[in-house]
């Protein structure tokens, strides 16, 4: 299959959306890593994911700036099962407010031990494809919803006690 | 997020770094305690409890949601379940985007399954072609039935009958043998 140059997503499917239950995998790839190769280990497979895995995606923002992270992080959400999130532009941010994460609401439905760090996932890895396309990415909440800003300019570090553990 | 549209690209992609990170024995681990007793707990519970139908209800779910165009047939008798996957949509997702990390992403199945199954009382007749056509058959341990010929089971089904079946290289994995040999 020739890659759709007209969708934001750099992967293509015969369906709308993934299946949820695939957060159970997530989930549990995230606990195994976790122990056997620790926190410095997970965040090592998160960041070496966003590089290489996700590199056309960074590749797409170097190239086009902040329009191309929100066009695929619009895309990337509507193919998540039940996400319900907001986009918000401006010319120098894109904020992604997500107001339930489908994942969490996923795992916490079905009765899945999650592990704590969950949350910080999506920091180690949209901050790293933001990183290598010339971008800064934040997150603040977590637990089932927060706000992942995406600007041009460097905010201040990452405090990751800003993202709440998964309780 | 790391999502589940694409989730067999960042799988497959996982089973890489993991090798790298800590060989085939690592990635083993992985299939077995992260996605068997873990991801699948639900599949191993439904099959512990209920052999057979535990086998039929854990595919027809995940199947369903993962395939909607039906493209595989599952076949139940008293003495077995077989499934013929005529269209694997995980395989599938790959091969269309021309992902491939890992030298044999068919290998996860048997990886996390088998472990699964004999602990609960069965085994496992198996054969992929890497082309998204695979079959499977679960009999109980005691079981001495060798797997079945073509169309025995499963009639037009059987995935062996399809005309691009014998392409590529195949992997079989036979009743009680810890390695698989390729035909």
């Amino acid at each position: 299959m020739q890659r759709d140059k007209t969708s934001p997503l750099p992967y293509q499917d015969n369906k709308p959306q993934g299946s949820a239950d695939f957060y159970f995998a997530v989930n549990a790839t995230f606990r195994f890593i976790l122990k056997k190769r620790g926190v410095s280990g997970w965040i090592s497979y998160l960041r070496d994911m966003a590089t290489e895995y996700y590199r056309p995606v960074w590749t797409a923002w170097r190239e086009d700036g902040l329009p191309a992270v929100a066009t695929y992080l619009q895309a990337a959400f509507d193919a998540e099962p039940q996400a319900k999130f907001k986009i918000e532009e401006t010319e120098e941010t894109v904020t992604l407010h997500v107001i339930e994460c489908p994942a969490l609401k996923h795992l916490k439905s079905a009765g899945r031990e999650i592990v704590p760090e969950f949350c910080q996932h999506c920091y180690h890895q949209y901050g790293t494809m933001a990183s290598n396309a010339g971008l800064h990415m934040r997150l603040r909440g977590g637990n089932g919803s927060c706000t992942q800003t995406f600007s041009r300019m460097a905010p201040a570090e990452q405090n990751l006690n800003e993202i709440h553990p998964v309780r | 997020m790391i999502g589940t549209y694409d989730f067999c690209g960042h799988y497959e992609w996982t089973f890489a770094w993991l090798e790298a990170a800590g060989g085939e024995q690592l990635l083993q681990e992985y299939w077995t305690e992260a996605i068997g007793e873990d991801a699948q707990k639900h599949a191993a519970e439904l099959i512990q409890g209920q052999g057979f139908e535990g086998m039929m209800k854990y595919w027809g779910h995940t199947l369903a949601e993962e395939s909607p165009e039906k493209g595989y047939h599952m076949t139940q008798s008293p003495s077995m379940v077989r499934c013929d996957m005529h269209d694997c949509p995980s395989k599938g997702f790959l091969i269309k985007n021309n992902l491939q990390q890992y030298k044999d992403y068919c290998d996860h199945c048997i990886g996390w399954l088998r472990p699964v199954l004999e602990q609960a009382g069965f085994r496992i007749d198996h054969e992929h072609n890497h082309q998204g056509q695979c079959w499977w058959e679960f009999r109980e341990h005691e079981n001495p039935s060798p797997a079945s010929e073509t169309g025995e089971v499963s009639g037009q089904h059987d995935v062996r009958h399809l005309p691009h079946w014998p392409q590529k290289e195949h992997d079989r994995f036979p009743e009680k043998s810890d390695s698989k040999t390729s035909q």
